[in-house]
């Protein structure tokens, strides 16, 4: 790295970090025994700690470029998509994670950023697969319903802004509790919607362009969710960096303001409530927007996608990767939702021994596995 | 000096023999789905052991040409649960053909999923009619009966016990829907009446108000069509409103737990499955004593015998044609009196099998019993309020 | 009038159920100023723990059925008072100092931790388990309306219980002590209250009328379910946040509240019981947006 042309080394910092970390993730995908999938996880792990104790990782990551970073992560998921042309269940598997990452952003604009907390993020999920399920019948373009899905999505959320912005934190927690649970019982209650059998989907269309198809190009043959995938991946890009320029804007002082103190917020004429209103609101429209394409993809929703538990578990990736930290966000979100698909035996398992994971890291290290990184106030020289 | 120039062709044949890579036959993995946790996991564990129980059998047929592997799934009798494994089953490539469902709600849900990855099915449980005759996808065969016929038998009966009025009570699943419509029209049909219908969902703790209001109507049957979870509790319940009509039920709940989570309240309800019992089938003595030579830790259930039949004629269409899934799918297409432990089957142009015998039974001395070898059918002991 | 008489007897006894949880989530909220999330689920664990006991007394030989009912409740509070106070001890102190969002968070995922060890390691956990019938089941016939015994029994002890509560905490030293330490920790560390020890022991009595209520739970519908102490213990919080955090007589109050909007909501909803859910938890969002901190109010202040 000291032999580097100072320009350079960002990228090459970016570069370094991505390599390994794909390495790892087609290791990962391609083990077929529990025993191989249990090595690689060892391993990554080892690899990261020292890593870590070196200093190494922590040098790389103030060096490298945050744009380097995520164009060496989509070139290297491009790869995977081509290393796994067709095999649909890795593909899927890598679809589905990337849209529970999208999902978990929004939540991650809501509780670390602003400091609202939302237990109804599977609902906001579901509300937004439903909204797919029912304009994608009809005649308006796949692209514009996943927008829609979106919108649909921020629009009931909006129904509980008044009562969150007269209540502060239990009180407001016990509302999206009580939303989430409402929820899934008027969806299962309700028969308009499907019901408890819950309704199919066709799948995502573009331009007579059907995802749902097993398609050639370039002479190699592509699973139908190669392309789910791709449109994942975009989803998950545009996502990012849509957080991040909001976390370095105006809006992400705004919300840091409100988050680590109201009334000192308050004080400095910052509402509160505006601003708490627009992360909510632009939190909700991005799991609404995943959510819908996740229902195209699996081409089913039903009110038990959608429970309390899958809340949790959504806001437990949050509390695992580290609140704060979108590093941490991805690698939690396809850890949690990868792991017990890769390894069978821990299937059953999965929510006890998430929900053990969530209570070590709160009680041992409540700052989170990586402590989040201070704002830099303007004017500071860089280390 | 002889004998060591005589040793050396002997033993460069033996070299050669053991050279030779063992024949070792090709692995083939066949995908069973059912509901093994919850509250109707006996009767899924039942199918499960008995697809075990074909598989094994097989396996130690020397004449078999490939090794066969079963692939378990648990799709907790939830439809979203069911849609991500048969999407698991149907993208993994190794799986030939799956034995799925017996929660009409999942079978319903993931006909789609099955035609779009080109896995061939046998549902082995769910008798919703619609997950055959509801679309026209050549992937979903099923060995087990509808509840058409089921309930059909079911009112006929009924009536002829003298009882008239009824109260019903589904769950809100397109199995309990299904239960409704096709009871009350034979019911009506037969000269029975319809009090009221109440729908309640598929995990209901409390039916305080429905059946407060259901005793309002002072019926002489609850006629409940859906599974054993909430049969169990409607029972109880009816029991703690002291409401005393007769408990009639459906194929949902012919299982053991559903004396079990009674206990003494079961006696006396009535219910109705397609298919004969297990002991009066045409292999139904052979798949007994084989499966209890296992040692399973459940007993087969209601449709342990569908289950294995379809194990054995997927397994069957595959040592003729090969662990190839659209050949198999094209040999189902002709599956005609084909013999089975339950009899000869035979798939008609959506992938139905037509079972003619329906059972009706009766809970006594805390055992389900065939209705007419019972005390109740000789009438040594009544019915409520006969 | 029956069926009315009906109607309430249902709403009474969900009440009651609904009130030993919230008085449970309002003391651990007045000693510590926490949410023990974990609490429904000491509720499910407090009736398999009661079933646990039966089997082994059934085993022993005892047939009677009163000595079974001692047992299993005798069984169900003191193993759960233990269970809350090691909950206390190791998940909500530890957490004393970091944001309430986090212990909320942390007892969240220690109940979810708790009812999973049920589903997975309880012998047939994840099925629905019969519980059994220890009280005299005679009942009277007033009309449509079947008054039963046990019914009754169930609300005659619920009530000394809440009484006998109470009484604990207007005329004991104990509750004196809870009192002062819920009115100000460090005043009360001061005047030489041991902090911890009234913790745990709130956590204890708290836990214990919630294996009570889960007992009660399991008498009433014959039935014990792993899962059913999750919904019990949002129901329970939102009952205990209607009456007002860290009031007494607010969590009875919120509990006989939110047990009379379900039945209201089965009565009058003609098309599904099933939305009395809906109805009540939309209740409880309208009326929390009325009154922020409940309806018997806590006093909010905070050092700025």
């Amino acid at each position: 790295m000291r032999f580097a042309p100072a320009r350079v080394r960002p990228a090459l910092a970016a570069a370094a970090i991505a390599a390994p970390s794909v390495l790892a993730l087609y290791a990962f995908l391609s083990a077929e025994s529990g025993t191989r999938v249990s090595l690689v996880l060892a391993g990554s792990v080892l690899a990261v700690l020292a890593g870590w104790r070196s200093g190494l990782l922590a040098r790389l990551v103030r060096t490298a470029d945050e744009r380097a970073l995520l164009v060496a992560l989509a070139l290297a998921a491009l790869g995977l998509i081509r290393a796994f042309h067709d095999d649909p269940f890795v593909l899927l598997l890598l679809s589905r994670a990337l849209l529970v990452l999208v999902a978990c952003l929004g939540l991650h604009v809501q509780l670390a950023d602003a400091g609202v907390p939302n237990f109804a993020g599977a609902a906001f999920f579901g509300v937004g697969g439903y909204t797919a399920a029912v304009l994608g019948r009809g005649t308006l373009p796949h692209p514009a319903v996943l927008l829609a899905s979106g919108a649909v999505a921020a629009a009931v959320g909006s129904l509980l802004l008044l009562p969150l912005l007269r209540t502060r934190g239990h009180y407001a927690a016990l509302i999206t509790i009580a939303f989430g649970l409402l929820f899934r019982t008027f969806f299962e209650v309700n028969e308009s919607l499907g019901g408890p059998q819950g309704l199919k989907l066709g799948g995502f269309r573009v331009l007579g362009f059907d995802f749902n198809d097993d398609r050639q190009l370039l002479g190699v043959d592509y699973s139908g969710f190669a392309f789910y995938c791709l449109a994942a991946l975009a989803l998950t890009l545009l996502a990012v960096a849509f957080v991040r320029r909001l976390e370095r804007s105006w809006l992400g002082v705004a919300l840091d303001a409100v988050r680590l103190d109201e009334t000192a917020a308050a004080c400095f004429g910052i509402s509160i409530g505006k601003w708490k209103i627009a992360a909510f609101t632009l939190g909700n429209a991005l799991i609404g927007v995943a959510g819908g394409l996740s229902a195209m993809m699996v081409g089913f929703i039903a009110p038990n996608n959608f429970t309390f538990q899958e809340s949790l578990v959504l806001v437990s990736i949050l509390l695992l990767g580290g609140l704060g930290n979108l590093a941490g966000l991805a690698v939690a979100s396809l850890i949690v939702v990868g792991l017990p698909e890769k390894l069978q035996t821990i299937q059953e398992y999965r929510y006890l021994l998430f929900s053990v994971l969530v209570v070590l890291v709160l009680v041992l290290r409540p700052a989170g596995l990586i402590r989040r990184a201070v704002r830099r106030p303007f004017g500071s020289v860089l280390p | 000096m002889n004998q060591r120039i005589a040793l050396l062709p002997r033993l460069a044949l033996l070299l050669l023999l053991a050279a030779l890579p063992a024949r070792a036959k090709e692995t083939v993995k066949l995908a069973f789905i059912g509901p093994l946790t919850g509250g109707n996991s006996a009767i899924g564990l039942g199918g499960r052991n008995s697809a075990d129980l074909a598989v094994k059998l097989r396996n130690a047929d020397p004449k078999a040409k490939y090794t066969y592997e079963l692939v378990v799934l648990d799709d907790e009798c939830k439809p979203d649960t069911g849609v991500q494994v048969a999407t698991k089953a149907g993208a993994d490539k190794s799986i030939v053909a799956g034995i799925t469902h017996y929660c009409s709600v999942v079978a319903m849900a993931t006909v789609d999923t099955f035609h779009r990855l080109a896995l061939p099915t046998i549902v082995w449980g769910a008798v919703l009619p619609d997950i055959t005759y509801g679309h026209s996808y050549k992937e979903i065969h099923r060995v087990n009966g509808t509840m058409i016929n089921q309930n059909e038998t079911a009112a006929k009966l009924m009536l002829k016990q003298g009882f008239r009025r009824w109260v019903v009570i589904h769950d809100t699943t397109d199995y309990g829907k299904g239960h409704n419509k096709f009871f009350t029209q034979f019911v009506t049909a037969g000269g029975g009446q319809i009090l009221g219908t109440f729908g309640v969902t598929a995990d209901q703790q409390d039916f305080t108000a429905e059946l407060t209001q259901a005793k309002a109507l002072n019926p002489e049957v609850i006629y409940f069509g859906g599974l054993t979870p909430i049969g169990v509790r409607i029972r109880a319940q009816m029991d703690k409103l002291g409401i005393n009509a007769q408990f009639q039920g459906t194929s949902g709940i012919v299982s053991d737990d559903f004396i079990k989570g009674l206990g003494p309240l079961a006696e006396g309800v009535v219910a109705f499955r397609e298919g004969a019992p297990a002991e009066k089938l045409p292999g139904g003595k052979f798949f007994l004593e084989k499966y209890a030579e296992q040692k399973y830790a459940n007993p087969p259930e209601a449709y342990g015998p569908f289950a294995y039949a379809a194990a054995a004629l997927l397994m069957d269409i595959i040592e003729k044609v090969g662990p190839d899934r659209k050949k198999v799918l094209a040999a189902l297409g002709e599956v005609k009196g084909k013999d089975s432990i339950v009899g000869a089957i035979t798939f008609d142009d959506h992938g139905q099998n037509t079972v003619a015998a329906i059972t009706a039974y009766v809970v006594q001395d805390g055992k389900w019993v065939v209705w007419e070898d019972s005390e109740y059918a000789t009438g040594k002991r009544k019915l409520k309020g006969r | 009038m029956d069926l009315l008489a009906q109607y309430v007897m249902n709403g009474v006894m969900l009440g009651l159920m609904y009130a030993l949880v919230a008085i449970g989530f309002t003391l651990f909220f007045g000693v510590l100023n926490v949410i023990q999330f974990a609490h429904g689920d000491v509720l499910t664990a407090g009736a398999f723990a009661g079933l646990a006991s039966y089997a082994v007394v059934v085993q022993a030989g005892v047939a009677s059925p009163l000595p079974q009912l001692v047992t299993v409740a005798l069984a169900a509070t003191l193993s759960m008072a233990v269970l809350g106070a090691v909950l206390g001890r190791v998940l909500v102190l530890p957490l004393k100092a970091a944001p309430a969002l986090n212990v909320l968070l942390a007892t969240l995922m220690g109940g979810t931790a708790l009812r999973e060890s049920i589903r997975l390691f309880y012998p047939g956990g994840s099925q629905p388990q019969r519980f059994p019938t220890l009280l005299p089941t005679s009942s009277w016939s007033l009309g449509r309306f079947a008054l039963r015994l046990d019914n009754l029994l169930m609300l005659a002890a619920g009530a000394v219980l809440v009484v006998a509560l109470s009484l604990v905490l207007q005329r004991t030293r104990l509750g004196l002590a809870i009192r002062a330490v819920a009115q100000d920790e460090e005043t009360a560390r001061t005047m030489g209250i041991d902090f911890r020890r009234v913790v745990l022991l709130t956590f204890a009595i708290g836990s214990a009328l919630a294996a009570f209520a889960g007992v009660m739970n399991g008498l009433y519908y014959a039935e014990v379910n792993f899962g059913s102490g999750l919904l019990l213990g949002v129901i329970g919080f939102s009952a205990a946040v209607l009456g007002g955090l860290g009031s007494f007589s607010g969590a009875l109050l919120g509990g006989f509240l939110f047990a009379a909007l379900q039945t209201v909501g089965a009565v009058a909803l003609p098309f599904a019981s099933a939305y009395k859910d809906v109805f009540a938890f939309g209740a409880v969002i309208l009326l929390m947006t009325w009154k922020p901190t409940g309806l018997i109010g806590e006093q909010l202040s905070e050092r700025v």
